[in-house]
């Protein structure tokens, strides 16, 4: 593991790469793709808020389960693991409040309210708090392994949401209306504009290279703060064995 | 040690069947997010003067705007209900369009104060024209 203070050749592809093609997201999003026959312009929110709720829960989530499950499975655990877990949440937890941001945001403008208890909206304001109680429950004090299983364990079962915000439009009578894409269903025939489509393709897209070059970021400081508060550790532990040693050779002298 | 861990262990199963309790609770009113316009016709006895979620489409050539109200007819499954909404409605609320309303049973008609436009997953362009169609 090699880690320095500037981020690498790749990361720094993977930020002009994700630069780019959030830009082009953004010109098809705001010229390109037409206005809906009932929503007007406002369906152009929908390029922020599908990309953003899947790299929220998806993919965030779920890399922050995986690196988890590997975390605590014997084999594969490290500190490593840990580190992306967390970085991951941090990541997912900030486009999550997002996702409820912009859908609310078009809720006023299609719905007519902001806020409404349906089961895909409170479902998801639980998986934003659950994953908020995961942040918190990171930086309870304990030893170091302690806190990285116990961190573990609550990423695993914080993610039991995740499938059943994802069914909860199938599952429950809701206002927010079912999936466009992603249905098995409409699989081979989803109800979406050509366009539309394509614009909110390329949306997903440029969301996941930016989840990947900021958890590469994230991760990079995380890594570095791990190894900084492990040299104080020792920088400590030696400098205590100095004192000792100073005060045994005074006593000597005496 | 072992003492620690089980009360740990304890806390924890506790703290989410707290949670699990309180996500299902929530979701036992949120399944019955509203009741369609046949169901609260049939149930309207049960329902008296309670208020409640009504869903159903607005019934074409119905809406007859009236000073700060409108009133229209709901639909669904062939049943239907009359509405007086007090307030304007939504900008995207028109005819033909499925809507959740809240509000009571008063008299012979449904008395509402908030009209939702239900948004169904069709998405469709307003001039196809202007974009060479492409399927994905």
């Amino acid at each position: 593991m090699t880690t320095t203070t500037r981020s690498s050749r790749p990361v720094q592809i993977l930020g002009w790469l994700s630069a780019i093609s959030l830009a082009l997201t953004a010109v098809m999003a705001l010229v390109i793709s037409p206005p809906d026959v009932n929503m007007g312009d406002s369906v152009r929110l929908l390029y922020l808020h599908v990309p953003t709720a899947w790299l929220a829960m998806y993919v965030s989530f779920g890399v922050t389960t995986l690196a988890s499950a590997l975390y605590l499975w014997k084999r594969t655990r490290s500190r490593f693991w840990d580190l992306t877990a967390g970085a991951s949440a941090e990541i997912g937890v900030l486009f999550l409040g997002l996702t409820l941001l912009i859908g609310s945001i078009w809720g006023r403008i299609t719905w007519g309210v902001w806020w409404t208890w349906d089961a895909r909206l409170t479902t998801t304001a639980v998986l934003f708090v659950l994953y908020l109680g995961y942040l918190a429950v990171r930086k309870v004090p304990a030893s170091p392994e302690v806190q990285a299983r116990r961190s573990a364990i609550v990423a695993v079962a914080a993610f039991l949401d995740v499938p059943i915000v994802h069914q909860s439009v199938e599952w429950w009578r809701t206002l927010h209306q079912p999936a466009t894409i992603g249905d098995e269903r409409r699989l081979l025939d989803p109800q979406i504009h050509g366009a539309m489509a394509w614009t909110l393709l390329l949306g997903v897209v440029a969301f996941t290279l930016l989840y990947c070059w900021l958890l590469a970021h994230r991760f990079r400081l995380a890594w570095l703060e791990d190894r900084l508060a492990d040299r104080h550790l020792e920088v400590a532990i030696e400098e205590r064995r100095a004192e000792a040693g100073l005060s045994e050779a005074a006593e000597v002298t005496s | 040690m072992i003492d620690t861990r089980r009360r740990l262990w304890l806390a924890g199963v506790i703290v989410l069947a707290a949670l699990g309790f309180l996500v299902f609770q929530g979701l036992g009113n949120a399944t019955l997010y509203f009741r369609t316009a046949d169901e609260a016709v049939a149930q309207r006895a049960q329902l008296g003067e309670r208020r409640f979620r009504i869903e159903g489409d607005v019934v074409d050539g119905s809406v007859r705007q009236t000073g700060n109200d409108v009133t229209f007819t709901l639909t669904a499954n062939s049943v239907e209900v009359p509405v007086m909404h007090k307030g304007d409605p939504p900008e995207l609320f028109r005819p033909g369009i499925p809507v959740v309303l809240e509000g009571r049973f008063q008299g012979d008609h449904f008395a509402s104060d908030r009209i939702l436009v239900k948004h169904s997953e069709t998405y469709v362009a307003k001039n196809p024209e202007r974009v060479t169609t492409t399927q994905p």
